[in-house]
């Protein structure tokens, strides 16, 4: 075809990425807005190992070329994920938009990447001459700045399970459909006989790269609630610091208070 | 229900709902020109040159030296230009159009086209203006002595933004010249303006522009003015295109930034009160024009009548300026000025009841005009005003003032509850003289020998159902099926100009004009012959003559009137309010048609939500608008407003077909005030502008 | 240069030679007439120019033509001479769910969508499954209890 390739196996994707000048498309919903991009697009849509799904050993395994409405309707779909891809834009955009798209795009706003970096999970990068495996966190660079290698494609998400039920999430956005986030943020945290065995945060759409500060969330791992309970405004000092805006449809004072407001939210939720 | 109120299957229905239906942009393009205008960079400068470019075979530019009549659009002054001339006065003011074969080349010539200026100063913000368009005073009692009798006076000021009509069809023309004769059809609310401005632009006899409106994708005002300019540029450009059809389909994003908004506001209300009552108002009004005059005046002229609410204020002042701005001109959206100034008033009667210590609902009621009282021009509300009962629907369907109190109690948690209450009127029809001065409505009906009626009037159908209703009331007198009479989209060749699609006139007007055509037939038919029958509009008796110079008299001859609630709950963390509800009683006369007008009335319900709320569109330091996609200029979606009910309230208007009256507007008009009350509820403190969003939401709550 | 992109269009097997970055959208407006086919924003967020493909609801503007190589497509035009839609053009009737018309062939195959997927549904799953789908006319309740009607008098058709 004229401008495009069609592979139909990740191996064919691969190598066509190495030998051409492309541009993945996944779901085509980000890359499709605005003027017509010049060159060759490598559409992804029909290559069958994009699309797993499967479990291995308490890591589910997201192949990148699913879309939001196929892991909605997922059984192994984690509560989270779902609770974040429901809330994407709207129907017609979730039937094609595709989690890769979400994170090859490089935007802090992505609703699906959001939950990727409080889970710690990892991408597996791959080319025609090896994979990879990268901490989601390490593979944004800067604002839309990825360490993707022009020959290799993002094939999976590795999301780990373990500490993803107890969450509280919350897309703050100025409208309830087809919005962008314009402040997002999840907590994770698991409680062990009173003791906190996990915390995680993540905030989206604040600034550049996603915001998550695992230094920060380990000073509550390991204390009990009324341990906790000392070194609350520490805590909430040291997000204080972590967190800077940038400005964009809303002020950075305005983000700045909601991410204090919501965090503390998430602390007075686990009556922390 | 009045029979005439049954709902029928619209006359527009299949084509639209099955995709057949031919909007502007959907005419095939084989053998069509595509133009682009080459539009200013600049907020304000002199222009020093269009730099020679070596245009491809086929394709042309043409530039104000081009226009072969008069370069002037007329719309009430006629200051704006079809192509600029020595200055341009905003961003996005059109200096030249690139016309040729292939759209791509059109877009990239137009892009690399170099056009030289000079930048000048620029007035971006209206409190720094110094050139008014219109000022206008005018007033009632003795003011100066309420004032000085008070108990106490209030001051506050009130500011209200943009609103984008956002129309889901953009702007849309295609021109012809052929044999001496310019033809046009595209999407627009008033044929014969644009008409008008054609015969004036290129320097033709009427009988050599015909104007034809094609299926329209709304409009809400923002056709009215707007393709009068469009279409000179167009028919300019095919005026040199050697007989070939040209055409321009504005892009979403060229729509937004560049065609007529509602304009921004910013009002003073001084009020005078004693023992507990208002004695007096003195209302300071100013709208941001922008670069030219286009619908300002009369905009304006609305915005002020209203100023007052719809409370009985005896000693009033108003002042109103409209100022420039080198910025996009603003010009007609639903409600005309009123929504501006009825925000202003409703809160400020909310602020008043609040300092006063008792609730707004009750402080409003007592403030109420009834029939025979006097209005904000000296006129008189000569129909009853049926407000009381309407205010007690709203209250049995929301359960305001008992929701309103539990809120008012409310413990300091994380969501915020409120209930607020705005009570509005719309001005049926044209303000003052204009339908007897200027419009001089005629229609005919044509009856074939077949026995078929066609209407024939100017009307346009731009979503608002007018085809169907005019239809409805013709076959009615009738005595004929539906089917038996037409209603084509308008063409100036075919039918008489019974004036503009606008101010919620065409059904209450041109509908009687209309009935007393088929009355005039019905007593004249004669099977089987071909018959014709004209109306012309006439002034009905009562109405006080309304003087424009003195802002005296009936400015109309009835009102339309509403009530609303709306609830919200609001994150106190994050400042996003949820709509719980929006709960309205509207009188727009008997519907002619329940179906379409609880249309109109929910539609106009939820843009006035969207104005008060989502609908943020800012100018950045240069005066160029930064919301032009829907991705950055929000409007309601299916999820916004889970619950919306309506109840039509029927006072019947004597003078209007079957009893109604204007009601496209109306919906619009008070719901920010609504709206903005419930909110000041939820978070307890005074909202004084719109659109309000969550960070204003947030960063005052944190405040208090 | 290979043979171009092949795809079921309406019923019909069509085949598109031109780019593969080309929209979908402008393809089935400008080289097969389907004017049905609405452009309201060309940036997926209005809903206009929805389509369905393979069943689904999609937006046209932001599909490429290559993402449609053996893809089936159904626009409105061919839509309407089914009998879903045929209780779909009842239900809107009856409401006067069309006012200017120009989100209603979206908003139509957006209906289609969600009765396809759950053919009873539920107020609220309607308001999802329309929220892609702007609407500045009707303020969506005669669109919401068309779909409803249509969902109750069609019983048995999705």
């Amino acid at each position: 075809m004229v401008n495009g390739f069609n592979p139909n196996s990740l191996r064919q994707a691969l190598e066509i990425r190495a030998a051409n000048d492309v541009i993945p498309y996944a779901g085509g919903t980000d890359l499709m807005i605005g003027e017509q991009h010049p060159g060759s697009y490598l559409f992804l849509h029909a290559v069958p190992e994009l699309k797993r799904v499967y479990l291995e050993d308490g890591i589910l395994h997201l192949g990148a070329g699913c879309t939001f409405t196929e892991l909605l309707e997922h059984p192994l779909t984690p509560a989270l994920l779902k609770e974040a891809l429901s809330q994407i834009a709207a129907p017609a955009i979730r039937n094609e938009g595709t989690i890769g798209g979400n994170i090859g795009n490089g935007s802090a706003k992505a609703d699906s990447a959001l939950i990727f970096f409080v889970a710690d999970a990892s991408l597996k990068l791959e080319s025609s001459t090896g994979t990879r495996i990268l901490p989601i966190r390490d593979f944004y660079i800067g604002r839309k700045q990825l360490a993707l290698h022009p020959d290799e494609l993002i094939t999976e998400v590795l999301l780990p399970l373990r500490w993803l039920d107890g969450y509280v999430y919350q897309k703050v956005a100025a409208r309830k459909a087809l919005a962008i986030s314009r402040i997002s943020f999840v907590g994770l945290l698991t409680l062990d006989n009173g003791v906190i065995a996990h915390c995680a945060t993540a905030f989206g759409a604040v600034s550049d790269v996603v915001i998550r500060r695992p230094e920060i969330d380990s000073m509550l791992i390991g204390k009990s609630v009324e341990q906790v309970k000392a070194i609350r405004s520490d805590y909430l000092a040291a997000y204080d610091k972590a967190i800077v805006p940038t400005r964009g449809r809303v002020s950075s004072e305005y983000r700045k208070a909601v991410c204090l407001n919501l965090l503390l939210d998430f602390l007075n939720h686990y009556e922390i | 229900m009045k029979k005439i109120s049954k709902s029928v299957v619209k006359k527009d229905h299949q084509t639209k709902i099955d995709g057949t239906a031919w909007y502007v942009g959907d005419y095939p393009q084989a053998g069509m020109l595509h133009g682009r205008i080459v539009r200013s960079p600049h907020p304000h400068a002199r222009i020093i040159e269009i730099k020679p470019y070596a245009l491809p075979e086929g394709y042309f530019i043409v530039d104000h030296r081009d226009v072969p009549g008069i370069n002037e659009v007329h719309i009430v002054k006629d200051d704006t230009p079809v192509f600029a001339v020595e200055t341009v006065e905003y961003i996005g003011d059109p200096v030249l159009m690139v016309v040729g074969p292939d759209e791509n080349t059109v877009l990239r010539i137009a892009g690399e086209i170099e056009v030289v200026y000079e930048p000048l100063p620029a007035t971006l913000d209206v409190r720094d203006s110094i050139t008014t368009f219109f000022d206008y005073n005018f007033g009632k009692g003795d003011p100066d002595s309420a004032f000085a009798n008070a108990d106490k006076v209030y001051q506050e000021e009130f500011e209200t933004g943009y609103q984008e009509q956002a129309y889901l069809e953009t702007q849309g023309m295609i021109a012809t010249f052929a044999d001496g004769k310019l033809s046009i059809h595209g999407s627009m609310q008033c044929p014969y303006y644009v008409h008008g401005a054609i015969a004036k632009a290129l320097g033709l006899t009427p009988d050599r522009v015909r104007v034809v409106q094609d299926i329209t994708g709304g409009g809400f005002g923002g056709k009215e003015a707007y393709p009068s300019i469009l279409a000179c540029e167009v028919a300019v450009a095919a005026y040199h295109a050697g007989g070939k059809p040209v055409r321009v389909i504005f892009d979403r994003r060229e729509d937004m930034e560049f065609t007529s908004k509602r304009h921004p506001s910013l009002s003073t209300y001084r009020v005078a009160v004693k023992d507990r009552r208002v004695t007096a108002m003195d209302i300071d009004v100013i709208f941001n024009a922008g670069g030219y005059t286009t619908l300002s005046a009369v905009v304006l002229q609305r915005g002020l009548i209203a100023a007052p609410g719809v409370y009985n204020v005896e000693n009033l002042r108003v002042r109103g300026r409209a100022m420039k701005t080198n910025t996009v001109p603003n010009g007609a959206y639903r409600g005309f000025g009123g929504p501006q100034t009825f925000f202003a008033v409703e809160m400020m009667m909310n602020h008043i009841a609040r300092d006063l210590g008792e609730e707004p609902l009750p402080f409003k009621q007592r403030h109420l005009v009834k029939q025979g009282d006097a209005t904000s021009t000296g006129g008189i509300y000569h129909f009853p005003v049926p407000l009381p009962d309407m205010i007690a629907e709203v209250e049995q369907m929301s359960g305001y003032s008992q929701k309103r109190a539990t809120y008012n109690t409310a413990k300091p948690e994380r969501f915020q509850r409120g209930i607020g209450i705005s009570i509005w009127f719309h001005g049926a029809g044209f303000t003052g003289s204009g339908e007897r001065d200027h419009i001089k409505a005629v229609t005919r009906l044509h009856k074939t020998t077949s026995g078929y009626v066609e209407i024939l009037a100017s009307q346009s159908d731009i979503g608002q159902g007018i085809k169907t209703t005019l239809c409805k009331i013709v076959a009615n007198e009738l005595n004929l099926p539906l089917e038996r009479v037409t209603y084509n989209n308008p063409d100036t060749d075919r039918v008489p100009d019974s004036g503009p699609t606008v101010a919620s006139r065409s059904l209450m007007t041109v509908g009687e004009l209309l009935r007393r055509a088929a009355i005039h037939l019905r007593s004249e038919w004669k099977e089987g012959e071909d018959q014709t029958v004209e109306e012309r509009f006439v002034e009905p008796d009562f109405v006080i003559p309304f003087d424009i110079e003195k802002f005296q008299g009936d400015a109309y001859p009835t009102y339309a009137w509403a009530a609303s609630a709306v609830e919200v709950e609001v994150d106190t963390l994050t400042g996003v309010n949820k709509v719980l509800g929006a709960w309205a009683s509207f009188d727009v006369g008997t519907p002619i048609d329940y179906n379409i007008v609880v249309g109109q009335m929910e539609g106009g319900l939820m843009q006035g939500l969207g104005y008060a709320s989502m609908e943020q569109m800012a100018t950045d330091n240069n005066g160029r608008i930064r919301n032009n996609s829907f991705s950055d200029y929000l409007i309601p979606t299916s999820m916004d407003v889970p619950v919306l009910e309506v109840k039509m309230h029927v006072e019947e208007y004597p003078l209007g077909p079957y009893g109604a009256k204007g009601a496209g507007e109306l919906p619009l008009v008070g719901m920010p005030g609504a709206y903005m009350a419930a909110m000041e509820q939820a978070l307890n403190r005074k909202i004084q502008h719109i659109p309000f969003s969550a960070e204003d939401a947030l960063l005052g709550a944190t405040q208090e | 240069m290979d043979q171009g992109i092949e795809f079921q269009l309406n019923g019909e097997r069509v085949s598109y030679t031109g780019s593969a970055t080309t929209r979908l959208l402008d393809v089935l407006r400008d080289n097969f007439a389907l004017t049905g086919v609405k452009c309201g924003c060309k940036e997926g967020e209005c809903g206009a120019c929805s389509v369905l493909l393979d069943g689904k609801l999609v937006n046209s503007c932001m599909v490429a033509m290559g993402r449609v190589a053996g893809a089936s497509i159904v626009t409105i035009e061919g839509y309407s001479k089914t009998a879903r839609f045929a209780a779909l053009n009842a239900a809107y009737a009856a409401v006067s769910a069309v006012q200017c018309g120009f989100c209603t062939p979206g908003m139509i195959l957006a209906s289609e969508a969600i009765l396809a997927k759950t053919p009873h549904p539920t107020e609220e799953e309607i308001r999802a499954g329309i929220s892609g789908n702007l609407c500045r006319c009707t303020g969506y309740n005669a669109i919401v209890t068309a779909i409803q009607s249509a969902a109750k008098e069609g019983n048995g058709l999705w």
